[in-house]
């Protein structure tokens, strides 16, 4: 087995972007009253409270005093849910963009590099503040961004809000991830052009090479780095890309992996023992056959959506590469105790309009209520877990005193497909309300 | 695993390999179980009526009773749905599958009308149980949009003892897709253009038929031309045309040639049907619409376009397209237009009696009726809320699906 030393942290640190949350102005208390509050991390609390302050939750309860001069939203009838979460989406990306296929592995490139989701402003007007208005209307705060999955690494993902008051302000995280893609598809990408990798083991040695690699680089690093000063010489050639997969193998960043077939998952799994990195499993359409082994691996999954798990977002889908999708397959992992995330992997650009877009994710999700989920679970892969999975559980994911004021009101129960998303706030700035 | 009769043609297959046993017990069950009463639940006929708590008896796979007072005839099974809700099996107007999908589209030329793919339809294709489990117990089944026609589509059941007793109609539309047809035709005007060409070398082709006739059969008969005789038994008033179309203008070409043609028509997909609701309206075509369901992302117009066709007075049907949207989501399509703003008692209608009525299998399919089909479809809760689940469907009065054997609950 192949071990690599721990990397240097300071230097991983220095390249990962921690954004801050946009501040409404100072002092400003809505107060949310009267709805059924489904915290998440907690049981439901009818006519309850939801305090936000400077963007921040302040109270949840059923008895919240209210501070005079509060701005009150009255949710009588109404559900109020913490944002939902898009744990993987293409969303906010060119169709042009989303897989540079000119190298099987890119590690260098950053998704935030394309993401502008926000389309055409109308003439004369000054560009209004960043609002993914799909997305808003979905009830999605926030989502995952990421290159697409043509090749093996795709680059760096982001963790961005749908709303904020700057273009800065959208970042909750960047990098939050490498995007991997193991099996049929970039094999397919590369043997379509008499390329390597064009096997699905072919892609294998290639990512184990890349990793090596990149195990390497860091180790010359470091070696440099270690030297007395007067004894360093000429610094070893930067390379972005190993430095963006030393970032991962130093646990600073997981590796997200699409893999769907149990051969791949087991690949992921055995990449990841080998080279200690933390992997967030991808879509994994037969996940649930392997629920015991990353559950003992401690391993999230980001499953694709319930209905279509078909992740590459052709107009056709390759069912004999993603077989036929079983629907039970979140509540399998639930009950393996696996943590999953209910995810749209949705892309901007379809074939006949903005392929299932995070508008779509609830309404997917209420779907694996039907396959054993109970409802409290379904919210929670669409929230909480997606938040744990991405490590930003501090901020987001539940409706928790000092949490992101990211908040939904809905004018119906959650899961039925006659509700809909009235009200939204991102970090307790109203960005959405339907007509 | 898959129970069921349908699997007993899937001879050769895996399927019957893995559990040969468990089917031919699935089967024998099966074939004695051509009477039934489903009872205590809430039956949506799709006539107009809704019963709770009602009844439906079946029969040699015949409706003979429903309504809320119907005694169940002795000897007759009786099957407990109360707190669920039926519906009469749902129909796919506008489906690809029951075929190799590489037979979908013959690239070489562009305008085969004498194709049908009842000549490559199988028992043995995958998929099949994919709409049987969905609840879609009638599909329309085509060839692909690839060419300007590509050939007749078939209605048949998706699930049955024998074969040819799920054929409802062998040749059930014509199918045409506009647009450019690369490399045949590069702008969707030439095919406009090439589909009014070849209508009027049916009317000669008829005429010369016709006259030949006329003087008494006398000497050779005019040469027989396949892809003709579809287009004249289509001018006929024997067979309609399904055209595949998305654009508004399109759309309007069509409606032009039925002007000018007259012949039966049906807009599928179409996509910005919305976008000249009124000139549909006017000739009274129906529209079989571009599939809801998530996976393909519409954008909020298209979304309210099934309910503001049906407020239009248009003839409305649902369909996946399947492989585009699998069979078995076909009840979503519905829930989604509802969510948009349908009535649901329309929506029902759309997946049920008006696709029936398009494919002209009204007589046997498509409602909850004494002496139709009896293709019935029990859900556990709202038949359109995606939390429910399809429980049992029937096709002919046998047990398709049992939830509760293929999930083991």
């Amino acid at each position: 087995m192949i071990r690599i030393a721990s990397v240097s942290r300071g230097w991983a640190l220095a390249l990962v972007f921690f954004a801050t949350a946009m501040t409404p102005a100072s002092g400003q208390v809505i107060a949310i009253q009267g709805g059924t509050v489904v915290p998440v991390s907690g049981p439901a609390i009818e006519g309850g409270t939801v305090l936000l302050r400077d963007g921040i939750i302040a109270a949840v309860g059923a008895n919240v005093d209210v501070p005079g001069g509060a701005t009150i939203v009255n949710a009588t009838d109404r559900y109020v849910l913490p944002g939902l979460i898009d744990a993987m989406s293409y969303y906010g990306i060119s169709g042009t963009d989303l897989n540079e296929t000119s190298a099987p592995s890119t590690p260098q490139l950053r998704a935030i590099e394309a993401y502008y989701p926000f389309g055409a402003f109308s003439d004369g007007e000054a560009p209004a503040a960043p609002r993914s208005q799909d997305l808003l209307m979905g009830g999605v705060t926030t989502h995952y961004i990421a290159p697409a999955d043509a090749t093996v690494i795709g680059g760096q993902g982001a963790i961005v809000k749908a709303a904020a008051e700057t273009y800065d302000g959208l970042i909750v995280r960047e990098p939050a991830a490498i995007d991997i893609t193991l099996g049929q598809r970039p094999a397919g990408t590369f043997s379509a052009g008499n390329r390597s990798p064009g096997t699905r083991m072919a892609v294998v040695a290639h990512l184990r090479e890349q990793l090596v690699r990149a195990g390497e680089y860091q180790q010359q690093q470091d070696a440099w780095r270690a030297l007395p000063e007067g004894e360093r010489g000429a610094a070893p050639p930067r390379d972005l890309g190993m430095e963006a997969l030393a970032l991962m193998l130093s646990g600073e960043i997981p590796a997200r992996i699409q893999a769907n077939r149990t051969t791949e998952i087991r690949e992921a799994l055995q990449l990841a023992e080998e080279f200690g990195f933390r992997l967030i499993l991808d879509s994994g359409v037969s996940a649930d056959q392997l629920g015991d082994a990353l559950n003992e691996a401690g391993v999230p999954v980001v499953l694709g959506p319930i209905s279509h798990p078909f992740v590459s977002g052709e107009e056709i889908p390759d069912r004999d590469e993603y077989s036929n999708p079983d629907e039970r397959r979140a509540a399998r992992l639930q009950g393996s105790g696996v943590t999953f995330a209910i995810a749209s992997f949705s892309r901007s650009f379809g074939s006949l309009g903005p392929s299932g877009s995070g508008k779509w994710l609830l309404l997917d999700a209420a779907l694996a209520a039907g396959y054993g989920l109970t409802e409290a679970e379904v919210l929670r892969a669409v929230t909480l877990s997606a938040a744990e999975i991405l490590g930003v559980d501090d901020r987001i994911g539940s409706l928790e005193v000092g949490k992101d004021g990211d908040v939904i009101i809905l004018d119906g129960p959650p899961l039925s497909v006659t509700s809909w998303v009235e009200r939204v706030f991102v970090d307790g700035v109203e960005v959405f309300v339907r007509d | 695993m898959h129970q069921g009769l349908g699997s007993i043609a899937l001879k050769g297959s895996l399927t019957l390999t893995v559990s040969t046993a468990l089917l031919l017990l699935g089967a024998a069950r099966s074939l004695s179980a051509q009477d039934v009463a489903l009872t205590g639940g809430v039956i949506h006929t799709a006539d107009g009526d809704v019963f709770e708590g009602g009844t439906v008896v079946v029969r040699d796979g015949k409706v003979t009773a429903v309504g809320n007072d119907v005694t169940v005839p002795r000897g007759v099974p009786v099957v407990d749905v109360s707190g669920r809700t039926i519906i009469p099996g749902m129909l796919d107007n506008h489906s690809h599958i029951g075929f190799d999908v590489r037979d979908v589209n013959e690239r070489s030329t562009t305008f085969t009308p004498r194709y049908r793919i009842m000549d490559v339809l199988s028992p043995d294709e995958r998929y099949w149980f994919n709409a049987v489990d969905g609840g879609v117990t009638t599909i329309v089944t085509g060839p692909g949009s690839g060419s300007v026609s590509s050939g007749q589509s078939a209605v048949v059941k998706t699930w049955g003892a024998v074969w040819e007793d799920r054929i409802l109609d062998p040749s059930g539309g014509l199918k045409i897709a506009m647009g450019a047809k690369r490399p045949h035709t590069e702008t969707s005007m030439a095919t406009t253009s090439m589909l009014r060409e070849r209508l009027i070398k049916a009317q000669e082709y008829q005429a010369a038929q016709d006259a030949w006739r006329a003087g008494g059969e006398e000497g050779a008969p005019p040469p027989t031309n396949l892809d003709l005789e579809v287009l004249a038994g289509i001018l006929r008033g024997e067979n309609r045309i399904r055209a595949h179309v998305h654009s508004a203008h399109d759309i309007l070409s069509l409606l032009r040639l039925k002007d000018d043609f007259d012949f039966g028509l049906t807009l599928h997909h179409a996509t910005e049907a919305y976008k000249v609701a009124d000139e549909i309206a006017a000739r009274n075509v129906p529209v079989v619409g571009v599939p809801l369901f998530i996976r393909i992302g519409l954008v909020e117009e298209v979304m309210r376009a099934p309910a503001y066709l049906v407020e239009k007075g248009i003839t409305f049907a649902f369909h996946t397209d399947d492989p585009v949207v699998m069979s078995k989501h076909q009840r979503y399509n519905a829930a989604l237009a509802i969510r948009y703003g349908m009535a649901p008692e329309d929506a029902l209608r759309a997946l049920t009696i008006n696709p029936a009525t398009i494919a002209e299998v009204d007589d046997r399919v498509g409602s909850i009726e004494v002496g139709k089909d009896a293709d019935l479809v029990v859900i556990n809760g709202p038949w359109y809320e995606l939390t429910s689940r399809v429980d049992l469907v029937y096709v002919d009065g046998r047990l398709a699906f049992d939830r509760a054997t293929e999930e083991g609950r």
